[in-house]
């Protein structure tokens, strides 16, 4: 390799390695992870074998035998050495003795069973309190035991009485298992759950609103900030990108002060009659209202300096021969300055779509999805769902596959944006002549 | 229709570019703004199209005051220097565009463009956006959009500047038929004085914001009022010899020279300064008052042949003669001064 080629390859390091620790290993993990069944309960690391409630109930509702079920949910009672031993320091060597002869290695299927079967030895208790508790002594219960293995987990059973048909140690050995495992199940339940629909289609309108509502209103301030007078302009225009150097929770919180049941909203239109509420969470609709102004007037300020950038660029002489051939400012704008903004406008939008279809740090902050999950987005949807849930459950393969969803439109749109813009720009005419 | 500049003054901020210009414009005429760059042609057709406040005087539009009134409503058509068309439009549009601002009927409006492109010449480029169209195609669209709504005044700004010598040359004769064509009132600003001298019917030269002559092109060629002016028309330019009074004569600075005076352009007092302007026409091999001088430049333009020669005392006079080549670089001549025709000028650069 010639020395150039080195220092090329030197100098391309850095980026090569931020690629791949910012965009290619993220996505193939989150690839990875989507097919897992993964969650807190799983954990992320293997897992044990072990009968409790929840795989209980897993059981009942995938329709397993009820007698089996029957049987991993009840007490039994088995004499063994270490019962023998207890009862022989309770109640002394000759009822243990005459137990582990009579019964050794049994099973009994409740305590009555066992009480009826203790009652016909010779050195038997005699209140029938110190029965049950003999008795007691041999409980047994293969809940909530956890087994490392699979073959620690089958001995268990077997140790327990606890005969399986045909078939049922697989299914068993899977619903006992605590640990993770490969499934394409988050896609068909994707596919099958409404909140997905429901977090599908408030993504779209959330883009479309919000998008619609930066692009109107930054062309707007820009048109606005260039007739008027140069510090007029620069203070409307620093005013106007506030909200995007304003870290985003104190943002919100100037948001939610304005909004609270007590904040400024209310307390200036009480005197009118108007009963105090919180504007933000009010409704549905006041809801979508304040994340797509609290995100417009963000997005907005950047179209604003783009637009404005792009209106400056026009040649003077340009506008000068529109006035005189007499247009008036709004024909102005109409005629001149909107056709010069089509190349900014076009790449505002196409960059805001794909950084709106994946943040949701201002609705997370404002709304947090609600009131329901009205607002919830796609992202926060799988942030929810993956990171952050109320129940304590958090699905990481799930999550994972929603993000999978988000990724996959993204790489979709942006190598469909990139062959647009590059056809164009290969095939047009300079954009201002000058 | 008559355009009246009074009193005019435009500042940017604190500097004062235009101070108290006065200029009457007559109706149907075509005057050249001819000044050197900088001197403010530009902002006095800007203020005339109404893009620029004025910052004092008056513009009258005939009898109609218009200082104050908006660009839009003037009625101006304006040719920009480089143009300006609009980009995202093809030719018919940008001709179209200010019909179309005053909302006039499509059929109108398609009859007005099509009888326009034929003045014009472009009846086959309507389809065209101003990028695939060569320089001179720019300058006739430009000219149409002026022209399209029958403007009472018609400006232009260094219309030529872009174009090659040849395109210039029928652009001129182009521009000229059609104003004479439409009989409007056209301000033609330029900076280059043969433009000016072939198509206006009278010329304004400025200088540092001021209008320092306004002539017809013939009499400011003949009879400028100042070394400045002198300076600017003619080309090749005339040259200029320093030298003291002695009687009825000039001895020029640091020299036996001595060259005599047009007798109209005797300084009253003695022993003056002046300065004396050559036209290289003027100076020639057969006229009476012999110089002598080393040719120190030869260039030749093909009909005619310019020679530099430097006297005895380091100035220079030229002279255009339209035989070809007879003379070397180096070679020492003889030649004549007709002292009827030059031009005398006091030391502050007045005419005597
Ligand atoms: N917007 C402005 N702000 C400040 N000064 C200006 C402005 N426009 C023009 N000037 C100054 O006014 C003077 C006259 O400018 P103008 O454009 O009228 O010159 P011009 O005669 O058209 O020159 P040119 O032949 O180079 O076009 C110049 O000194 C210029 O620097
Ligand atoms: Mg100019």
């Amino acid at each position: 390799m010639r020395r150039s080629h080195l220092l090329g390859l030197g100098f391309m390091t850095p980026a090569i390695l931020l690629t791949l620790a910012l965009f290619i290993i993220p996505v193939v993990l989150t690839g990875v992870f989507s097919f897992t069944n993964m969650s807190t309960s799983t954990g992320i690391t293997g897992g044990a074998y072990e009968i409790n409630p929840r795989s209980i109930r897993l059981m009942k509702d995938a329709g397993l035998r009820e007698g089996l079920i029957g049987d991993l949910e009840e007490n039994l009672y088995k004499i063994d050495a270490a019962g023998l031993a207890q009862v022989e320091k309770d109640f002394g060597k000759k009822l243990a003795e005459e137990m582990k002869g009579a019964y050794d290695g049994q099973t009994f299927k409740d305590r009555r069973e066992l009480v009826r079967a203790i009652k016909d030895l010779k050195s038997r208790p005699r209140s029938s309190r110190d029965l049950n508790k003999a008795a007691d002594l041999f409980q047994k219960s293969i809940l909530n035991v956890r087994y490392d293995d699979e073959s620690a987990f089958l001995n268990g059973l077997g140790n327990l009485g606890i005969t399986l048909q045909d078939g049922e140690q697989a299914e068993l050995t899977r619903f006992a298992y605590t640990g993770w495992v490969w499934t394409t199940e988050n896609f068909s339940n994707m596919a099958a759950m409404p909140s997905t629909y429901r977090a599908a289609f408030n993504t779209v309108l959330y883009i479309a609103f919000t998008l619609t509502f930066n692009i109107v209103f930054g062309v707007f301030l820009a048109v606005a900030t260039f007739y008027l007078p140069s510090a007029a302009a620069s203070t409307f225009r620093t005013i106007w990108f506030l909200p995007r150097i304003l870290p985003h929770v104190l943002y919100v919180i100037l948001w939610k002060w304005f909004t609270w049941d007590t904040g400024f909203l209310s307390q200036v239109l009480e005197p009118f009659g108007v009963a105090p509420r919180n504007w933000m969470m009010d409704t549905e609709i006041n809801a979508w209202v304040s994340i797509v102004l609290i995100n417009g007037f963000v997005g907005a300020s950047l179209g604003m300096i783009l637009f404005s950038s792009a209106i400056k660029a026009i040649p003077s002489s340009m506008l000068y021969a529109s006035e005189v051939d007499g247009a008036s400012r709004l024909q102005q704008v109409r005629y001149i300055i909107l056709p010069q903004l089509r190349w900014p406008i076009m790449f505002t939008s196409i960059y805001q779509t794909l950084s709106l279809l994946t943040s949701f740090d201002y609705i997370y902050l404002a709304t947090d999805g609600g009131p329901g999950s009205s607002t919830t987005v796609w992202a926060l949807y799988a942030f929810k769902t993956a990171l952050n849930n109320y129940g304590g459950n958090l699905q990481y393969g799930f999550g994972a596959a929603l993000a999978l969803v988000l990724v996959g439109i993204g790489i979709l749109a942006s190598v469909l944006y990139l062959r647009l813009f590059d056809f164009k720009s290969m095939n047009a005419a300079p954009r201002i002549e000058q | 229709m008559r355009i009246l500049i009074d009193n005019f003054t435009k500042t940017f901020g604190t500097t004062t570019v235009i101070r108290d210009m006065t200029l009457d414009i007559e109706s149907g005429e075509m005057l050249a703004l001819l000044g050197p760059s900088g001197c403010g042609k530009s902002t006095t057709l800007f203020a005339v199209c109404g893009i620029h406040r004025m910052n004092g005087g008056r513009l009258l539009f005939g009898d109609r005051d218009v200082t104050t009134v908006s660009s839009q409503d003037r009625n101006v058509g304006v040719v920009f220097q480089n143009y300006a068309l609009y980009p995202h439009m093809n030719v018919f549009e940008n001709i179209s565009f200010p019909l179309k601002i005053r909302k006039e009927s499509k059929a109108d409006i398609d009859a007005k463009v099509r009888e326009m492109a034929k003045l014009v010449h472009i009846e086959d480029l309507m389809e065209r956006k101003p990028a695939q169209l060569s320089g001179g195609q720019q300058q006739r669209v430009a000219l149409a959009r002026a022209l399209i709504r029958k403007p009472d005044v018609l400006l232009l700004d260094e219309p030529l500047a872009n174009l090659d010598a040849k395109l210039r040359l029928e652009m001129r004769s182009e521009i000229r038929r059609i104003q004479q064509e439409t009989g409007i009132t056209a301000i033609l600003v330029t900076h280059d004085q043969v433009e000016a001298m072939s198509m206006c019917d009278r010329i304004a030269i400025m200088n540092k914001g001021q209008i320092v002559q306004l002539s017809s092109p013939s009499e400011m060629y003949n009879e400028p009022a100042s070394a400045f002016v002198a300076g600017f028309m003619g080309n090749p330019p005339i040259s200029f010899l320093d030298g003291t009074v002695e009687g009825s004569s000039l001895r020029l600075d640091q020299s036996s020279i001595v060259l005599p005076l047009p007798e109209s352009s005797r300084p009253a007092s003695p022993a003056s300064r002046v300065k004396l302007g050559v036209r290289p026409e003027y100076f020639q091999p057969e006229n009476p008052d012999k110089v002598e001088g080393k040719i120190s430049f030869i260039e030749i333009q093909g009909r005619e042949t310019l020679y530099d020669v430097t006297l005895e005392n380091g100035a220079v006079l030229r002279s255009i003669q339209s035989s070809g080549p007879l003379h070397k670089l180096g070679d020492t001549v003889r030649w004549g001064v007709d002292h009827s025709r030059v031009l005398a000028f006091d030391e502050s650069g007045a005419r005597l």
